[in-house]
């Protein structure tokens, strides 16, 4: 029992390094901006549908590295020609359009990929189980919690040591300062608007080899990452993280004595946290309560 | 201008209140409005359009366009061109579905009901047929209850039962592989009648059960159920889940390499799902309820799969045949009652055997008047991960059982069928 616990816990990193990189995206636009936004999953399958389209001219590789900047561009052009419009607005203007993003973008991805899901599969060096032990750790999924380790650091890099990092950082804390000193704050929310959307179009890509393509892939995955949200604490990044580590380990474990629980634990450690700590783990006291 | 560009800061409550809505977004959906005529009989299908279900409930649509077209293109019913008005019932949300029912027959007065692809939306929709008296046919809702103990004068089934599906592979599984079964189910009303059944048949056989693990619907992430399957140890993974589920669990067993060391196995398998997974996903031993490549001359089925080829550029899968059968079966009947009353079309239904064209299979395929269950052969067979030379060809055919020898009898399924008088 004490192996299928800590296998189950592993596995829940895994899974959780998931939700977090889907997070961490999220968490970057609505610092910012204040957008909460709705249409990140489609975003998610914007970006797992065009590596699929490029795969066969770029390869798996190709196709990782530019679909998520493709992605990118497309979530720029959205925030310049949408979600710009409603900044300063009550919260409930940008729930409302990028709901409507949302639906615009399952639909829009049925139309031009088909309702039926597509078969991805992933270079045959990383589609193979480790050890005969720990079957559950395959290639790909030390892979991708590599990739999603790589990022964060990188991210985190970029927020602390680049200049356009620390007016981010700066503008979740203040923005109104930041935009007095004569910062562009427009340029900048259109910056971290598009790169919270690449980590959406890369965690796409990652799903795509992980679960294969469907039009609502994006749903099952928003919930969790909103969770992780909550629980780590809005308003900052590392919070976000633990909070998808953590969830993705409760849910595993849970899985072990109440398989039919397992999701429902996300929404009762939210539950909990909630009441017990309602500015989440890591969240900034006073900015969100 | 600096506090038009500053945002309003986001509270807490805000997050909580959209993550309900997030959760509301998944049941959400779009009007298809449809264009109609007069004088038509209308034929209203309710059906998911989008989310998990959004492929088999297109495919079934597909299924129906041809026979509507082909009846249309001799002359339509009693010499009244038929229409198909097609509404989108969602995937999960029996609310959004019995809207669109009632919406169809109050206000669109619609002759004859389609639907649906989720059981729970079949049995959901069945009530408000049943109370308006509208005959209904449901294409592929499994759930045992709907030609069972819930049965209806006026609704019928096309798919099969989730008890035959059972019966049609326990006996096979438990002597070709083994008495140690574990399964993975869905939590819902599809998955707990077919569980069920599976469990009777390994317990009359002899068998054990090593667990079961209850999946909720639209899971991605199967590894921790895999996990424990595998320490359970078992003989036969019995996979029940379907659709994206299915494709996302197979998918995580083979990259796990399970398939090499347990015997995966399930009960029913579709073409929608197995052409969404990597070759190498595709294995172990399953039934179809329909397969477009069968054994011996068929000129009804060639027919059949060119037409479908002709309009989608692919085989027709079992749900796109479950349409075409749902359509030729009504219009059969009101052929043969001389009239599209719905009492007269149910008792003409009852019992009718569909004729070759239509059926596309062997056996005797017939609805069965006790229960209004169709008798559907079972392909039994093994999924090929390339095909054999044809890449379309993705399902090996051991054998082609007929559904009286997999169905349980009348008075088994619990139906007490009152017919109107």
């Amino acid at each position: 029992m004490s192996q299928l616990i800590l296998f189950n816990i592993t596995n829940g990193l895994i899974v959780g390094a998931f939700y977090a990189l889907m997070a961490i995206g999220l968490s970057l636009i609505l610092n910012l901006s204040g957008v909460i936004n709705f249409a990140h999953g489609g975003f998610l399958v914007i970006g797992g549908y065009l590596s699929y389209t490029l795969t066969p001219y770029l390869g798996f590789w190709g196709a990782l590295i530019v679909a998520p900047f493709l992605t990118a561009i497309i979530g720029w052009l959205v925030e310049r020609l949408l979600i710009r419009r409603v900044y300063g607005r009550d919260p409930l203007y940008s729930l409302l359009l990028t709901f409507g993003l949302a639906f615009i973008i399952e639909d829009g991805t049925r139309q031009i990929w088909g309702a039926q899901g597509l078969p991805v599969s992933v270079p045959a060096a990383l589609s193979k189980p480790l050890s005969y032990e720990f079957f559950f750790i395959t290639g790909y999924r030390l892979f991708m919690v590599a990739m999603v380790a790589v990022l964060i650091v990188l991210l985190f890099v970029l927020l602390r040591y680049t200049r356009s990092g620390i007016r981010v950082r700066a503008g979740t804390l203040d923005l109104e300062t930041v935009s007095a000193l004569g910062i562009n704050v427009r340029a900048l929310r259109s910056l971290n608007f598009s790169v919270g959307i690449f980590l959406a179009g890369f965690a796409g890509v990652l799903a795509a080899g992980q679960l294969g393509l469907d039009p609502n892939m994006g749903d099952g995955l928003l919930m969790p990452s909103f969770i992780a949200i909550i629980v780590g604490g809005v308003g900052s990044l590392t919070g976000t993280l633990l909070g998808g580590l953590l969830i993705g380990v409760a849910a595993g474990v849970t899985a072990v004595f109440f398989p039919s629980a397992s999701d429902a634990i996300m929404y009762v450690m939210m539950a909990i946290v909630l009441l017990v700590r309602p500015r989440g783990l890591l969240g900034e006291e006073g900015m969100l309560s | 201008m600096v506090s038009r560009i500053i945002a309003r800061p986001v509270n807490r409550r805000t997050i909580l209140k959209s993550a309900a809505a997030a959760g509301a977004l998944q049941i959400a959906s779009p009007f298809v409005i449809s264009a109609r005529a007069a004088d038509n009989i209308k034929i209203g299908l309710d059906n998911p359009l989008t989310g998990t279900y959004a492929a088999p409930g297109k495919n079934e649509e597909i299924g129906c366009q041809l026979a509507v077209d082909q009846i249309n293109a001799k002359g339509g019913i009693l010499g009244r061109k038929i229409e198909l008005l097609s509404e989108d019932s969602t995937s999960g949300d029996a609310g959004a579905a019995v809207q669109k029912a009632r919406k169809l027959i109050e206000r669109d007065k619609i002759d004859f009901l389609v639907g649906n692809v989720n059981s729970a939306l079949a049995q959901a929709i069945a009530q408000v047929s049943n109370e308006k008296g509208v005959l209904h046919i449901v294409p592929g809702g499994h759930t045992d209850p709907i030609t069972g103990k819930d049965c209806k004068w006026n609704v019928f089934r096309v798919c099969n039962t989730t008890r035959m599906e059972a019966n049609a592979v326990s006996q096979l599984l438990y002597t070709k592989y083994g008495k140690k079964w574990h399964f993975i189910t869905p939590d819902y009303a599809f998955g707990h009648t077919l569980y069920q059944g599976c469990e009777a048949n390994l317990k009359k056989l002899g068998g054990t059960i090593t667990g079961n693990e209850l999946t909720p619907l639209g899971i991605t992430d199967f590894s921790s159920y895999l996990i424990k399957a595998r320490a359970a140890n078992p003989d036969v993974l019995v996979v029940l889940v379907q659709g994206n589920d299915m494709v996302n669990c197979l998918k995580q067993i083979s990259q796990f390499g399970i398939d090499k060391q347990i015997h995966v196995a399930g009960t029913q398998q579709e073409l929608e799902a197995v052409e969404a997974m990597p070759p190498e996903a595709r294995v172990g031993v399953w039934m179809f309820e329909w397969y477009w490549k069968q054994a011996g001359a068929n000129p009804g089925l060639d027919k059949f799969v060119s037409e479908i080829r002709k309009r989608t550029g692919k085989v027709p899968t079992a749900r796109t045949w479950f349409g075409y059968v749902t359509i030729h079966a009504y219009a059969l009947a009101c052929e043969k009652a001389k009239t599209i009353e719905a009492k007269t079309v149910a008792k003409a239904l009852g019992d009718m055997e569909l004729p070759d064209d239509v059926k596309c299979q062997p056996n005797k395929v017939y609805f069965r008047g006790g229960d209004h269950q169709l008798m559907l052969s079972a392909f039994i067979g093994e999924l090929m991960s390339k095909g054999d030379g044809d890449p379309e060809n993705l399902f090996k055919v051991n054998s082609v059982v007929s559904g009286d020898s997999i169905a349980p009898s009348v008075a088994e399924t619990g139906c007490q069928m009152q017919m109107p008088a």
